[in-house]
């Protein structure tokens, strides 16, 4: 192991995480996506889809690329929405200031559970401390009724306020103009894949990856694991924190189980793993594969659960290193064999 | 001032709990020692062994010994067919710890929903194994719950000794140690993760059927104690038997005491607190280290 | 007894092992010496089925061991002891060795055999009840040798028993050898401490970088040139 970590510059360069060209794609079929779907219902699932798109790929850079096993994620989801749905309803703040307040409160309390598991060195150990913590939350969100209403729930959280562009049109929040939130939920999206990507590419990322790897190497090479784990955990709290406080404002309405649940948690490490963990793309092909997957099975409604477990068991096993790959394998092959008689012995697939 | 029968009571349900955790944790425990991987359909095997009971006492009327016997022996099978076909497969993959960890999701929630398709979402009772109460100092106990102490040590002592003494045991615990010496002595680590897999469901299976009739029966009933099941054997260390006893016990009397001083709505994040607190202070667990 | 014949092994893609060519007769101590990184454990290893062949044989009285899974070659009479520090130290000493006679049949006779190993190792006798992570470095190479010879092996492939050991407690593994040797087990010794092997050995194999560099009777390489300036700093 250590001897594939003695060159940091060479590291550097197989960790071109992405093709920014692919990531600039990506972003701009999204963008353009509503031009071709304007039903109020199918924005309101791709939206989901963005959410879950978010906060997997947040799962994704302390899973896929620091090696931190977190189940609590949840938490910071949680925290976010919590957080955010309380200061606009209790202080009438603007919901704007509600996204980056939930972000900052998510990754400030991240460091309480954060700090304690770094001296865990064994991956249950974390995955099952974070989770108790997310629990935690949860326990503590049911039960302190005089601020979050438990089991009530929160409604009536304020929407995002109206603004106009220019003075050229006019960008509407309501129930009728989903398409505006679509846009909100996507500017996060891709503010969040941008900001790991960058910290992917820099030396966060290098230090990241490398202890990922091998801490022991990483450490006796003078990476301080401490603080890039920690960084990493911070980011992607703040950003789970940010992605719950726009859950919030969107549905208006905010129950405990929804956003602390475990069911959540597993929604998330599933997306990942199916999409491809440790891909940097991997996790949003995952969170619109298994999304709209699982809103098409309405249709055998008693048997959507059934079928969605049965459809994650298989895709791990038939696709070991995600969807993202295991498409491009085919597209790859697919060339391969069209191409195989310009290029013989020379592609490797 | 609490009166001491009122002590005692709680001391009998905590234990009664505590043997529920640890006859789940043990089971968890045990899979993680062989095949280091987190078990998240542990929770469903466990409401299985919640229907088995209801379906053979319930709706065949069979003797209860003849009704748990027959659940064992299937959900053995089930088990052993679930780790040949869907974990086995996955043994040699590097992201093996993650990839198990979905894959084991994914079937818990097909028999959660498999199980409600089947037999819907109503909570159905089961009656007690023993029926009638037992009179002690004025305090009453239903001999139920005596059973599930007396049930649980025998079960925990016997496993014990399984792993101590009979060449399967010994077996097992050779390749939780390490498989590829193992192999050189004539194991099957494969047939070992198998059978292991196999026994660990019934573990869990047992604590359903012996709890089915305290908890009423349903497809859910399984996620708390998955959840605290797992709380459990990272309290006690992960890999050590005796650990997810002691740390079964630790939560199972810590809940139900917690009553007696906090409302009913915060007794769960009792094990939560206890969990990260003993973390801070012990990073490997109470008894983390493996032995058996 | 054992015949290996053109032998070729791959760790992931580099190859380990080129047409390996090597035969231990029946009574036999055969030693295969060599530097460290030579190919020495991959041998073994693959002799034991853990590692995969891409060509050649290998052949056990008769048998061919390609045609057996790792855990079945136990019961064609071939047992290996790996280097002292893989004994099962979550079990007692009593423990490691009955799980050396895990396959049935020995299992039948395990109390026998107990018996008999203890007899051969009284050191362990002593300590049965300990557990084996408490044992000595010595301890613990008898421990795996005798853990290896729990299943009645008609051939004892031992791995490095010399390493991390004092010069005095070699001498007593190594006498030890020669007297499972003389019970009628045919022995394949690996090891780096060439001078001790070659002793105790009738006939020996230096291997360098995957492929056997010579062969012959144990004396005729102690006095040849090559083997005493590279392995024996003469």
């Amino acid at each position: 192991m250590v001897k594939k970590i003695h060159d940091l510059k060479q590291w550097q360069k197989s960790l071109r995480v992405v093709d920014p060209w692919s990531m600039g794609v990506m972003f701009l079929i999204l963008a353009l996506l509503p031009i071709f779907i304007s039903n109020e219902y199918y924005l309101n699932i791709l939206t989901i889809c963005l959410i879950y798109a978010t906060l997997a790929s947040t799962w994704n850079l302390l899973v896929g690329y620091t090696g931190i096993l977190s189940f609590g994620h949840q938490a910071f989801y949680g925290l976010g929405a919590y957080f955010s749905a309380l200061i606009t309803i209790k202080l009438q703040l603007s919901p704007w200031l509600g996204l980056l307040a939930g972000g900052c409160f998510a990754g400030l309390l991240s460091l309480l559970i954060g700090i304690p598991c770094l001296r865990l060195r064994i991956a249950p150990y974390i995955a099952i401390a974070t989770l108790a913590f997310s629990e935690i939350m949860l326990v503590i969100c049911r039960n302190w009724v005089s601020l979050t209403r438990g089991e009530m729930g929160l409604w009536g959280i304020p929407t995002f306020e109206n603004f106009s562009v220019l003075g050229l049109f006019d960008v509407q929040f309501s129930g009728g103009a989903k398409i505006s939130y679509y846009y909100v939920m996507l500017a996060i999206f891709i503010i969040t894949l941008l900001v790991i990507y960058f910290q992917l590419s820099s030396k966060i990322g290098t230090a990241l990856k490398s202890i990922r790897e091998d801490q022991d190497a990483a450490a006796s090479l003078g990476v301080d694991i401490t603080r890039y784990k920690l960084t990493a955990f911070i980011t992607s709290s703040f950003f789970a924190g940010v992605t719950g406080s726009f859950y919030a404002h969107y549905l208006s309405i905010l129950e405990p189980g929804a956003v602390f649940g475990v069911a959540e948690m597993v929604e998330v490490v599933a997306i990942t793993l199916v999409g491809g963990i440790g891909t940097f793309l991997g996790p949003t092909v995952g969170a619109f594969t298994l999304i709209i997957g699982l809103e098409t099975l309405r249709m055998v409604a008693d048997y959507r659960m059934i079928i969605y477990g049965a459809t994650l068991v298989l895709l791990i096993l038939l696709m070991p290193n995600g969807l993202l790959h295991g498409m491009t394998n085919l597209v790859l092959k697919a060339k391969h064999f069209f191409n195989s008689r310009k290029y013989t012995g020379e592609n490797k697939v | 001032m609490i009166h001491y029968s009122i002590l005692f009571e709680q001391l009998i349900n905590g234990l009664v709990l505590g043997s529920m955790y640890a006859l789940v944790a043990s089971g968890l425990t045990l899979i993680w020692g062989t095949m280091k991987m987190l078990n998240f359909s542990h929770g469903e095997l466990f409401m299985l062994g919640g229907f088995g009971i209801y379906i053979g006492v319930v709706s065949f009327h069979l003797p209860v010994w003849l009704a748990l016997s027959l659940v064992m022996v299937f959900i053995f099978i089930i088990a052993a067919l679930i780790e040949k076909a869907f974990i086995s497969p996955l043994l040699k993959r590097p992201d093996w710890d993650v990839s198990a960890v979905v894959v084991t999701l994914g079937i818990g929630i097909f028999i959660q929903n498999l199980a409600f398709k089947i037999w819907g979402g109503d909570y159905r009772n089961v009656p007690y194994v023993v029926e009638g109460t037992l009179s002690f100092l004025g305090m009453r106990f239903a001999w139920h719950r005596i059973y599930i102490l007396v049930m649980t040590v025998i079960v925990l002592v016997g496993f014990w000794q399984f792993m101590k003494r009979t060449r399967f045991g010994m077996a097992m615990r050779a390749t939780s140690f390490d498989s590829d010496t193992a192999m050189l002595m004539g194991i099957a680590p494969r047939r070992i993760f198998t059978i292991t897999f196999g026994l660990s469901a019934c573990l869990a299976a047992l604590a359903g059927s012996a709890l089915a009739p305290i908890f009423s029966v349903n497809p859910w009933m399984g996620v708390v104690p998955l959840i605290k099941g797992f709380i459990v054997v990272i309290l006690g260390g992960l890999g050590s038997f005796s650990g997810a006893i002691l740390g079964g016990f630790i939560i199972g009397l810590s809940e139900t005491f917690s009553v007696l001083f906090l409302p009913s709505g915060w007794k769960d994040i009792i094990s939560f607190v206890l969990l990260i607190v003993i973390l801070v202070i012990r990073p490997q667990g109470l008894l983390g280290k493996k032995e058996w | 007894m054992l015949k290996v014949e053109n032998l070729d092994v791959y760790y992931g893609e580099a190859q380990a092992l080129w047409g390996l060519n090597l035969s231990v007769s029946s009574g036999d101590i055969c030693t295969l010496v060599g530097a460290n990184g030579g190919g020495k454990t991959t041998l073994l290893k693959t002799l034991c089925g853990l590692l995969s062949v891409q060509r050649g044989s290998i052949v056990l009285d008769g048998e061919d061991l390609l045609n057996f899974k790792p855990e079945d070659r136990v019961s064609l009479g071939l047992s290996m002891s790996p280097e002292g520090r893989k004994i099962f130290s979550n079990m007692t000493v009593e423990e490691n060795l009955l799980i050396g006679a895990y396959n049935k049949n020995a299992w039948k006779k395990r109390a026998d055999l107990l018996e008999k190993i203890f007899e051969q190792f009284p050191r362990l006798k002593e300590r049965r009840g300990q557990m084996a992570g408490t044992l000595s470095g010595g301890e613990r190479q008898m421990l795996a040798i005798g853990r290896a010879l729990m299943s009645e092996p008609k051939m004892l492939l031992l791995d490095e028993p010399s390493l991390g050991l004092a010069p005095k407690t070699v001498e007593q593994v190594m006498e030890l050898i020669q007297s499972i040797n003389e019970s009628g087990v045919t022995i394949l010794l690996v090891e780096q401490n060439v001078n001790v092997a070659l002793k105790i050995a009738q006939y020996g194999y230096v291997i360098e970088s995957g492929r056997i560099a010579m062969h012959d009777a144990a004396e005729v390489l102690m006095a040849n040139d090559h083997v005493r300036e590279a392995y024996l700093g003469l």
